[in-house]
C-alpha cells in the first residue's frame, strides 16, 4: 500500500549530491538508505521535464519508505509506502 | 572485463533509431568500447558503412539485426562469420519477399534453414520467451527455448535488459530464473535506440511519424533508458549478474566477420559450348566491327585487340557479354537502347552495338573508360526507352533468375521541408504554421534550417522561425536531418549477382513492386557487385513516338540514325535558341549558350553540352573557348606537342580525354597512367599530393624535351581543368540524341511536340509551355475531343489534339474503357456516351467543361444535361432495361454567349487540363502599357530597362564561380519565355517574394551575352495581383 502525496520538500545533499535528509511538513526525515532510483519520461511536448525518482528508507519518529522526485530544481515527495 | 553493446539501433532502423552511425561510433570511441554491434530492425541497410567506419575507428564491428518473427515476436541475430552473414542476408530476403505489402516475418522454418554462423539473443521484451513469460505462459516459453537451443545450440542466449523503474527489474529477474532452470546462458544488452538520454524525445517523435499518429497518442511502454550506456553504468545495473556482462565479451569474441569488400563480382554469362568468355567476346566484337566498318584496317584491328586484351586481363569479359546480350535482345524487339557515359569511348562497346558512337570518328580514348591501373569495375550505363524499360528488366530477371537480380535501393532522407511537415504533424502543430514554415524553403538540409532562417533573404523576413513558442519544434526538426524515411528504387541501377545475389545483399519489395537491395548504390559498390545502370530515358520514347506520328501523318518511315548531321535548318533553329522540348539543349543556360556559340556543326553540340556544366562555367572555359570559336582570338598552343590533343577545341582543354592526351604527349605518360593522374587531380587532394603530382609531371615533361616553364604552365592548366572537364564520349552520346530531337522538332514540329506532350513529365518545362511553343511554331493545339482524342497527344490534320489523359482525375482505367467503347462505335451524343460508359459524374462534367463534346452540342447546354443523364444511367443500370426517357433536345438549349465565356474557358482549361488553349490568363490581367511581352524581348536593346509579368515556371540556384548564390527564374507569359537572373542584392531586397510567388512582375535590365540570347537582370520583383485568375 502507498499514499500519494505530491508535495514539495526541501532536501539536504552531501558533497557527492547524495540525499541525506529531507524536510516535509516542517519535519526532518533522515535518509538511512537509498533503495533505488529511476527516470520517467515526461509529456515533453507540453514542456514538462523528465522526472528523476528516488526511493529511500528514512527516519523521523519511525522508519518508513518514501518516494521523492525532482522536477527541475525542485524536489517533491511523491508517495509514502507502507 | 568489458561490456559490449550487442543490441543497438541506428537511424537505419527507419523511424525507430534516433542516432546516426557516426554519433554512435563516436560515443563508443569516447567510452573506449572495443566492439559494437549494429542490430537495426529487419534490415542491414547501415551495415556496410557501419563496418567501414567502425574499422576505421579501431572498433570491432558486429553485424546483426533485430528481426520480426511469426507472432510479432522479436529476435536479435548476430553474424559470427561469413556463413552467418550469407544466412542472415538470405533469411532477411525470405522474410521480406514472402510478405509483400506486409511487415517482414521470419518463420521457424526459415530460421532452421539459415541459422548456421549466427548467434541468437532472445530479444527485447517483445522477444518470444520474455513475452510468453510475462503472460505467464511458462510451458510455451520452455518450448520456445527448446526450439532456439536446438537450432542455435551454444549460440543462443537469454537477453537481459534492465531499465530502472518503480517496479524494479522484475522482468529481468523472471528471465534470469528461467534461464537458470533451462540451463541457458544470459547476456546483458541495453536495446540502444539513441546515443544520449535526451534523444528519447526524437525516438518518440520518429515512432509517432512511423505510426502516423500524434506523439501524444503513442501507447505502450515508454522509457528514457535506451541510450548508449557506459561500461560502468551497465556494470552497476548487472552487479548481481557479472556473467551477463562477461558473456557480451564472449559473444563479441565469437563474432569475427570479415567482409570481402571492393573485389568485383561479375555476373556469369552462358557461352556456347567449347568457347571461352574471351574467345566468344573477341569473335562477336570482330564480327560487329566488320558490320560497322566493312574491311577492318590495321589500326582498327590493333585497337580492338588492345581493348579486348585489357578487358581479358581485368576479367571483365563476362560483364561485356551480359551487357551485349541485353542490348541485343532489346534491339531485336525494336526497343531503343544505347550506352552513355565513358563506355562510349570504347571501340568494343561500339562493335558490340551497345553504343552508336564511333570512337574513332570522334577521337575517343579507351583509357578514359578502362585500363589496367584502374581498380574500379567498369560501368556501362544504358539509356532505354522509358515506355519499354520494364520489358528489358523482365528479360534480365528471366535470364539471370529472380534471386539473382534486383534493383538498387536508395535511401530517402529527411530535409527541411519533410522534417517540418512530419514533425509538425506528430506534434499537432497547426497546418497554417507548417505551411508558413515550409513556404519559401527551396532545397535545404534540416540541420541548417535555423542558420539559413537568419541569412537567406527569402526566410529571414519570416517571423515564424523566430517565435519562441516554436523554438523547440524547429530544434527537433534539425535533429532528424538526413535520417532515412524509407527505402525506394534507385532510378536505373540493376544488380546481377554472380550466383545468388540474396546471399550477399538482403532484398525486399519496394512500394512499387520492384525487388530492391537493402543497400544503396555506394554500399553495393563496396561489396563489389557490378551495377548495371538501365536508365529510362523519356527522350528515346519521344523519338520513337515522333517517328510513329510521322508515319501516321505523312506515311514516311524515317531512320533517325541516318538523318544528316549537318542540316542547316536544324542548326538555324538551334542558333535561334528555339530548343524548348529538345534533349539537353532546352535549359536557359543552353539556350543562352546557343546564342553565344552560334553552332553550325555537330561538334558544336558536343562542345555546348560539355560547356554548360557548373564546373566548366565556374572555371571560365566558355570565355576561353568562344572568342577562338568565332575567330576573335588566335588559337595558340603553349607547346607544339599540345596541338594533337587540343586542336579539336582550339587549344582549350574541354574534355577529360584531352587531359589524358596532354599528359601522354607532353609528359610521356602511358594513357593508363595519364588517367590515374587525371583521376588523382579530380578528387580532393592535399597540397602535398598535388606537389608530388606536379613534380612528377614536370620532371617527365622535361625528360620529354619540354622546358620547365612550359611544363609548369601546362600543369597549372591541367590542375585547374581536370576536375571540371567533361567526358567527351558521354557528351557525344548525348549530342546525337540532342541532335535527333532538334532535327525532328525542326522538320516535324507537330509530331515532335505531340510526342513530347504525351511523355510528360520530362524535361524542363510543363505541358502548357510546350503548348505555347507549338503555337509559336505555327501548330494549332486542339482541345480534347471525345471522338478524336486518344490516350496520347495526336496529330490531327497538322494540329495537335490534346489527349484524354490530360484531364484532371482521368484514370487509365476509365480512359481505356472510353477508348475501347469508342472503338466499337463512335459516340453520337452526350447521352450515348453517358449510357455506354461508366465514367463518374465528375469526369463527365469535366469532359464537357473542357470542350470534349463541343462537336456534339453546345457546351453549356450539355452541362445542364449531366445530372439528368447521371440519374438516368443510374436507373438504367439498376433496372437493366432500355431507356425511354429522352433528355431535352440539344437544339432547344441556349447558345453560348460568344466571347463572354472565354475567361471561363481559360480558367477551366487551367484547372482541368493545366493548359492554356483558348487564352492565356494574362489576357485578362489589366497590365499597364509599360509591361513588355516576353515574345518581344529579342528585339529589345541590350541594357534597356524593362518590366515583364508572367507565371513562374521554375526557380534554380546552380553553383556559381564565387560561391555567391544566384537565383534564376524561368517565366512565361503566353508570348514567350523569359530567363531572369536575381543577384544577391535583389534577393535581399525581394526576399519575401522569392520562391513563394507563382506570378511575378519583374523589373530589370536586358542582358545579352551572345548575338541572340537575351535574359533579364532583375532589379525588382513584386508579386502580381492574381485577381485575374478568379471568375468575374
Amino acid at each position: 500500500m502507498s499514499k500519494l502525496v505530491g508535495e514539495p520538500v526541501k532536501v539536504h545533499q552531501n558533497k557527492e549530491s547524495m540525499i541525506t535528509a529531507f524536510i516535509w511538513r516542517k519535519r526532518l526525515y533522515r535518509v538511512l538508505e537509498v533503495i533505488g532510483w529511476w527516470r520517467e519520461p515526461s509529456d515533453w511536448w507540453n514542456t514538462k521535464a523528465m522526472r528523476l525518482f528516488i526511493r529511500v528508507n528514512a527516519k523521523n519518529s519511525s522508519t518508513g519508505t518514501y518516494e521523492l522526485y525532482r522536477l527541475g530544481e525542485q524536489w517533491f515527495l511523491s508517495r509514502v509506502l507502507d | 572485463m568489458s561490456f559490449i553493446h550487442l543490441h543497438v539501433h541506428s537511424q537505419y532502423s527507419f523511424l525507430d533509431g534516433a542516432s546516426s552511425l557516426d554519433k554512435l561510433l563516436d560515443r563508443a570511441v569516447t567510452l573506449k568500447m572495443p566492439a559494437l554491434a549494429l542490430t537495426d530492425h529487419n534490415r542491414l541497410t547501415g551495415a556496410i558503412r557501419f563496418y567501414d567506419k567502425a574499422k576505421a575507428l579501431g572498433i570491432k564491428p558486429i553485424i546483426g539485426v533485430e528481426t520480426d518473427l511469426e507472432g510479432r515476436y522479436h529476435l536479435t541475430l548476430l553474424c559470427k562469420n561469413h556463413e552467418g552473414y550469407s544466412n542472415l542476408c538470405r533469411l532477411l530476403t525470405q522474410a521480406h519477399l514472402s510478405n509483400r505489402d506486409r511487415k517482414p516475418k521470419v518463420t521457424r522454418e526459415m530460421l532452421r534453414d539459415n541459422s548456421s554462423g549466427l548467434i541468437a539473443l532472445s530479444g527485447c521484451s517483445k522477444g518470444e520467451i520474455p513475452a510468453l513469460l510475462s503472460k505467464g505462459k511458462c510451458n510455451k516459453a520452455k518450448e520456445a527455448a527448446c526450439f532456439y537451443r536446438e537450432i542455435f545450440g551454444e549460440d543462443f542466449f537469454i537477453e537481459l535488459t534492465r531499465y530502472p523503474s518503480r517496479e524494479g527489474f522484475s522482468d529481468s529477474y523472471q528471465l534470469v530464473s528461467f534461464a537458470k532452470e533451462e540451463s541457458l546462458l544470459v547476456v546483458a544488452t541495453n536495446n540502444v535506440h539513441y546515443v544520449e538520454l535526451r534523444r528519447y524525445r526524437v525516438k518518440e517523435l520518429l515512432n509517432a511519424i512511423d505510426q502516423n499518429i500524434p506523439v501524444t497518442q503513442l501507447n505502450g511502454y515508454r522509457t528514457v533508458e535506451q541510450y548508449l550506456k557506459s561500461h560502468k553504468e551497465m556494470m552497476k545495473l548487472f552487479r548481481d549478474l557479472p556473467e551477463a556482462i562477461k558473456n557480451t565479451e564472449e559473444i563479441a569474441s565469437r563474432c569475427n566477420l570479415e567482409l570481402e569488400l571492393g573485389k568485383p563480382r561479375f555476373p556469369r554469362f552462358d557461352i556456347p559450348e567449347g568457347e571461352s568468355d574471351y574467345g566468344y567476346l573477341r569473335k562477336i566484337a570482330f564480327a560487329g566491327a566488320e558490320i560497322k566498318y566493312g574491311l577492318l584496317s590495321t589500326s582498327i584491328k590493333n585497337r580492338l585487340e588492345y581493348e579486348l586484351d585489357t578487358i581479358k586481363k581485368l576479367g571483365y569479359c563476362s560483364y561485356f557479354l551480359v551487357v551485349w546480350d541485353i542490348v541485343r535482345w532489346a534491339k531485336s524487339r525494336d526497343i531503343r537502347c544505347q550506352a552513355r557515359g565513358s563506355a562510349v569511348d570504347s571501340l568494343v562497346v561500339y562493335a558490340l552495338d551497345i553504343s552508336n558512337i564511333d570512337p574513332l570518328e570522334y577521337n575517343l580514348l579507351f583509357e578514359r573508360f578502362m585500363h589496367p591501373l584502374r581498380y574500379e569495375p567498369p560501368d556501362i550505363d544504358l539509356d532505354v526507352d522509358r515506355k519499354r524499360r520494364d520489358e528489358v528488366k523482365d528479360y534480365i530477371y528471366q535470364k539471370y533468375g529472380i534471386e539473382n537480380v534486383a534493383c538498387v535501393g536508395t535511401i530517402n532522407t529527411y530535409m527541411a521541408r519533410g522534417a517540418i511537415r512530419d514533425i509538425g504533424k506528430a506534434l499537432k502543430i497547426p497546418k497554417t504554421i507548417i505551411e508558413e514554415a515550409c513556404n519559401g524553403i527551396h532545397w535545404l538540409s534540416a540541420s541548417k534550417l535555423m542558420e539559413y532562417a537568419d541569412t537567406l533573404p527569402e526566410l529571414k523576413h519570416s517571423t515564424i522561425y523566430k517565435r519562441e513558442d516554436l523554438a523547440d519544434f524547429f530544434k527537433l526538426c534539425t535533429a532528424i536531418d538526413g535520417f532515412p524515411k524509407h527505402l525506394s528504387v534507385h532510378l536505373g541501377g540493376l544488380l546481377i549477382g554472380d550466383g545468388k545475389l540474396s546471399e550477399l545483399v538482403p532484398l525486399e519489395w519496394s512500394s512499387g513492386g520492384d525487388i530492391i537491395s537493402q543497400y544503396d548504390k555506394d554500399d553495393v559498390e563496396r561489396l563489389g557487385i557490378v551495377k548495371l545502370d538501365l536508365l529510362s530515358l523519356p527522350t528515346l520514347t519521344v523519338i520513337e513516338d515522333t517517328l510513329s506520328n510521322i508515319k501516321r501523318s505523312h506515311g514516311i518511315d524515317i531512320d533517325i540514325e541516318k538523318v544528316p548531321r549537318d542540316d542547316p535548318e536544324t542548326f538555324a533553329m538551334l542558333r535561334g535558341s528555339k530548343t524548348i522540348g529538345t534533349f539537353q539543349l532546352e535549359s536557359p543556360a543552353q539556350r543562352e549558350m546557343a546564342g553565344r556559340l552560334l553552332p553550325n556543326r555537330f561538334e558544336d553540340i558536343i562542345v555546348s553540352i560539355s560547356l554548360v556544366r557548373p564546373g566548366p562555367l565556374k572555371s571560365n572555359m566558355d570565355k576561353d573557348y568562344l572568342p577562338r570559336r568565332h575567330g576573335k582570338e588566335l588559337v595558340k598552343y603553349l607547346h607544339p606537342k599540345l596541338k594533337n590533343a587540343l586542336s579539336e577545341t582550339l587549344g582549350v582543354i574541354l574534355y577529360q580525354e584531352q587531359v589524358l592526351r596532354v599528359a601522354h604527349d607532353l609528359a610521356g605518360m602511358s594513357y593508363a597512367e595519364a588517367d590515374g593522374f587525371r583521376r588523382a587531380m579530380t578528387h580532393d587532394r592535399t597540397e602535398e599530393e598535388m606537389e608530388k603530382m606536379r613534380g612528377s609531371f614536370i620532371s617527365r615533361a622535361i625528360k620529354n624535351g619540354v622546358i620547365k616553364g612550359i611544363a609548369e604552365k601546362v600543369f597549372r592548366q591541367l590542375a585547374a581543368f581536370a576536375a571540371y572537364g567533361f567526358c567527351k564520349g558521354h557528351a557525344c552520346a548525348y549530342a546525337i540524341t540532342a541532335y535527333q530531337t532538334l532535327w525532328l522538332k525542326r522538320h516535324y514540329p507537330a509530331e515532335f511536340l505531340a510526342a513530347a506532350l504525351s511523355n510528360q513529365p520530362m524535361g524542363y518545362y510543363p505541358p502548357r509551355v510546350l503548348v505555347a511553343e507549338a503555337k509559336r511554331f505555327g501548330v494549332e493545339v486542339l482541345p480534347p475531343d471525345i471522338n478524336n482524342s486518344s490516350d496520347n497527344y495526336t496529330v490531327d490534320n497538322g494540329a495537335i489534339r490534346v489527349s484524354l489523359k490530360q484531364l484532371k482525375g482521368m484514370s487509365t482505367k476509365t480512359m481505356e474503357f472510353i477508348l475501347s467503347e469508342r472503338a466499337r462505335h463512335r459516340f453520337t451524343s452526350l447521352r450515348d456516351f453517358a449510357l455506354r460508359t461508366n465514367v463518374s459524374r465528375l469526369i463527365l462534367e469535366n469532359l464537357v467543361k473542357v470542350g470534349a463534346f463541343d462537336s456534339l452540342g453546345n457546351r453549356s447546354n450539355l452541362l445542364h444535361q449531366v445530372p439528368e443523364l447521371v440519374n438516368l444511367k443510374g436507373k438504367t443500370d439498376r433496372r437493366a432495361r432500355p431507356l425511354f426517357e429522352e433528355p431535352r433536345a440539344e437544339s432547344d438549349v441556349q447558345e453560348d454567349t460568344p466571347g463572354g465565356d472565354i475567361k471561363v474557358k481559360m480558367l477551366v482549361e487551367r484547372e482541368l487540363l493545366s493548359l492554356d488553349l483558348t487564352a492565356h490568363p494574362l489576357d485578362f490581367c489589366a497590365l499597364d502599357d509599360g509591361i513588355t511581352k516576353m515574345g518581344d524581348l529579342p528585339s529589345i536593346t541590350t541594357g534597356e530597362t524593362v518590366r515583364i509579368a508572367g507565371s513562374v515556371i521554375r526557380y534554380q540556384t546552380p553553383p556559381t564561380r564565387n560561391g555567391n548564390r544566384v537565383v534564376y527564374i524561368i517565366m512565361e507569359d503566353g508570348t514567350g519565355i523569359a530567363d531572369v537572373t536575381v543577384f544577391s542584392d535583389v534577393q535581399e531586397k525581394c526576399g519575401e517574394v522569392l520562391f513563394r510567388e507563382g506570378w511575378l512582375e519583374v523589373k530589370g535590365k536586358v542582358q545579352r551575352r551572345g548575338q541572340k540570347a537575351a535574359s533579364i537582370i532583375a532589379e525588382n520583383l513584386s508579386p502580381l495581383d492574381t485577381r485575374f485568375m478568379c471568375k468575374d
